[in-house]
């Protein structure tokens, strides 16, 4: 299986024991990060989730799944994982998405079955989630004009510790994705992270919410940066054309969709760990 | 070229192989699948025994596994509701083996179509862009395509057993013996790893529901599998459901399709009267056979997404009722445990890609359907005796006595009995008895079988 976990040297270990520790993680200058990855969850798990959320998980529900970033000696720290997330979407079905045949749909249904009415369980199927990290109250992080240092990412120092790790994923019922997953990297005296929340609804529109932790470990320096951005599909995919692009490969790819999707939200904010 | 007899079988060995073959052979092919297919109705007859498979979404390699596990074609009559293209990373090597294997040996696999079986979804998804790297045109593409036209909407098996004979397989570890039903006990429901070891075993009428191994969530298990099949109500509904007198010794019709029922088809009838051969519509019934959902609902309803049905589980009685099926089995929902009953054992989810997308850890399962052999004809004593454990069974007085018993080589083959379905259906009406009912479970193929990437991401510089 695709999904085991894995030692930090990329061999697969093909038989944990009963109770075998499924993390992987790397202590660097006082912070320790953690990832974990396991298979989607069973039924029973699933029907847990489901009470709890209130909302029926997403089809690939990684729900064991985490990356942590721990301060050790002040006990701070910052996880992702598929249940907080979960919470954040909407419940009420106020900002239901509808997918691009719905109105044909309802109009030719609406003829002859207009005893059906009732839409079950009405959510935000989309799983839109602004999840920035699950965090202890105190210390709290701050709004801060300090952006993330790029110029010290960019630089080809070492990579310590790498991981990508899914926490949820959706196909929409074949209408498109909807997916969030994490993305480490821990350098000698810094680490990135980057949590992505991709949704396509085909036809419809786009979305990406990207939430960076960046960390200085020297200093004890947290920057936490939210950036959501959506656009139509329409709107994408003439962009798309008119610059004779693959089409259907860049829609695939949130990488290369970013500059093709405007940002409507964004927040920075910073901690110092002491 | 022609396409038929030993270049058939030449097209098959090199797909087997994982290899595509020239794009001459596959317009041939397809010209030769489409004559056949046309000649099926849209709701295909299929005699048990029959092996049922879910989604493959070409994962080639899992296919051979599967085949490793069911057995071969033409030794094993299979069933295919659909999807078999897209997501995986080998579309065109599985749907056109399956397509071999179906103009090879026409009366020995079945497939009909999934939601994916069309030229919207596959060129989202997939297939569309595996044909046109593979052959550098969209030819290939279009031909199969126009395959999926044909395809059958379902398919309705008949002459299924009641029950399984036991296998003599060896227990799965962890599997515990004194769950399982008495040596003499009717076996409704037998699970199988992919070494062919018994996990759970469950007597029909059983209060007790016996199983083994409920708790073999253990990972380090050689096969850490734990299915519990999903069987909402209570074990012991079927408590009172022997009072169905004798006249019913044999199970009701399985009824197979991809997606689920559709309000505008209360009869199979309805199915067989749609004009098939065209695009999946966006509306319509039959766009409800390939796309609609069963869930926890009462009647019908709509889905979240601004388009499609769900359906309840008293659609799904009625509906069984009134056709005289005892089951539904249909695909098109990932489950973890590789197969799902709901609605008191009236509709089975069976979902055939192991590790989905090559990392959703999940395992897949096949549904193995004995034939009615010659001893069907046990009957359940109509005392109301409970005897959980299912003892108590005497032999229908209309079969020969020298056939029971005399089945010992088909390891499907064992007679009938009543069925706790039929106290659910309470306020319906008798219900079928369901058909004896053995899954075979399996993981994916080990990964340096398919030639693919590690799965250990690799480290880049992202911002």
């Amino acid at each position: 299986m695709a999904s085991l976990p894995r030692t930090t040297t990329g061999a697969p270990v093909d038989t944990p024991a009963p109770g075998h520790d499924p993390d992987t993680s790397v202590t660097q200058k006082g912070f320790k990060i953690t990832t974990r990855k396991l298979p989607i969850l069973k039924a029973g798990p699933i029907e847990d989730m489901t009470k709890k959320l209130g909302i029926a998980p997403p089809e690939m529900i990684f729900g064991d799944n985490l990356a942590r970033i721990e301060h050790l000696s002040s006990g701070w720290s910052i996880e992702f994982h598929a249940f907080d997330a979960l919470d954040q979407v909407d419940k009420t079905g106020d900002s239901m998405l509808k997918v691009s045949y719905s109105r044909e749909w309802q109009q030719n249904r609406q003829k002859q079955f207009e005893d059906i009415k009732e839409v079950v369980k009405p959510f935000d199927w989309s799983y839109s989630t602004a999840y920035k990290g699950s965090t202890p109250e105190d210390p709290a992080f701050q709004p801060t004009d300090a952006p993330i240092p790029l110029a010290l990412l960019k630089r080809p120092d070492p990579i310590i510790f790498f991981d990508d790790v899914m926490l949820y994923e959706d196909e929409l019922a074949d209408n498109g994705i909807a997916m969030l997953s994490c993305k480490i990297r821990v350098m000698p005296a810094r680490l990135l992270l980057l949590t992505r929340f991709f949704m396509r609804l085909d036809g419809v529109m786009f979305r990406i919410r990207d939430t960076r932790v960046f960390v200085e470990f020297e200093t004890g320096e947290v920057i936490r940066e939210y950036t959501a951005r959506e656009e139509t599909y329409e709107a994408v995919r003439k962009a798309l054309a008119a610059r004779k692009q693959d089409v259907l490969a860049v829609m695939r790819d949130p990488n290369q969709l970013t500059e093709y999707i405007p940002v409507v939200d964004k927040a920075l904010e910073r901690v110092l760990l002491k | 070229m022609s396409i038929g007899g030993s270049d058939l079988d030449r097209a098959i060995t090199q797909l087997r192989a994982c290899r595509p073959i020239p794009e001459n052979q596959v317009r041939e092919l397809c010209y030769k699948a489409r004559e056949l297919l046309i000649e099926e109705g849209n709701v295909v007859g299929v005699d048990a025994p029959v092996t049922i498979c879910g989604d493959i979404h070409g994962q080639f390699h899992d296919l051979m596994e599967l085949f490793r596990v069911g057995g071969d074609v033409p030794d094993t009559n299979y069933l295919f509701m659909g999807d078999f293209v897209d997501r995986g990373f080998y579309s065109l090597e599985s749907f056109l083996l399956l397509l071999c294997l179906k103009v090879r040996y026409p009366d020995r696999i079945t497939l009909i179509r999934g939601n994916h079986e069309s030229r919207q979804i596959t060129t989202v998804y997939g297939f569309y862009d595996e044909c046109l790297r593979k052959y550098g045109s969209a030819n290939v593409w279009r031909y199969c395509c126009e395959v999926f036209d044909y395809l059958a909407l379902g398919a309705l098996v008949t002459g299924a057993a009641t029950s399984l004979s036991p296998t003599d397989g060896p227990l799965a570890d962890n599997t515990n013996i004194e769950n399982f039903p008495e040596a003499d006990a009717e076996i409704e429901i037998e699970t199988l790893n992919s070494n062919g070891e018994i996990m759970y075993r469950y007597a029909r009428n059983s209060d007790s529901q016996s199983s083994a191994s409920q708790a073999t969530s253990n990972p380090a298990s050689s096969s850490p599998i734990a299915p519990t099949p999903s069987r909402t109500g209570p074990a012991g509904t079927g408590a009172t459901s022997s009072a169905n007198g004798s006249s019913r010794n044999d199970t009701g019709a399985i009824l197979c399709v991809h997606g689920g029922l559709s309000p505008l088809i209360d009869t199979i009838d309805k199915i067989r009267l749609l004009d098939r051969k065209q695009e999946v519509p966006h509306e319509g019934a039959m766009c409800d056979l390939l796309w609609s959902d069963p869930d926890e609902i009462d009647g019908w309803g709509l889905s979240p997404r601004g388009a499609g049905f769900l359906f309840g589980a008293d659609i799904v009685k009625c509906f069984n009722h009134k056709n005289d099926l005892s089951l539904i089995a249909r695909a098109h929902q990932l489950v973890m445990e590789g197969f799902k009953e709901m609605f008191d054992s009236t509709i089975v989810t069976v979902w055939s890609a192991p590790n989905y997308c090559y990392r959703c850890g999940n395992v897949a399962a096949i549904l193995e359907l004995g034939e009615d052999g010659s001893n069907a004809g046990y009957v359940r004593r109509s005392n109301g005796d409970q005897g959980g454990g299912g003892g108590g069974w005497i032999l229908g007085s209309n079969v020969g006595i020298g056939n029971s018993g005399a089945n010992g080589g088909n390891s499907n083959t064992v007679g009938g009995v009543n069925r706790r379905l039929s106290s659910v259906l309470g306020d319906i009406g008798k219900g079928r008895e369901g058909p004896g009912r053995r899954y075979r479970v399996f993981e994916a193929a080990p990964q340096d079988s398919r030639g693919m990437p590690a799965k250990k991401p690799v480290a880049d510089y992202f911002l």
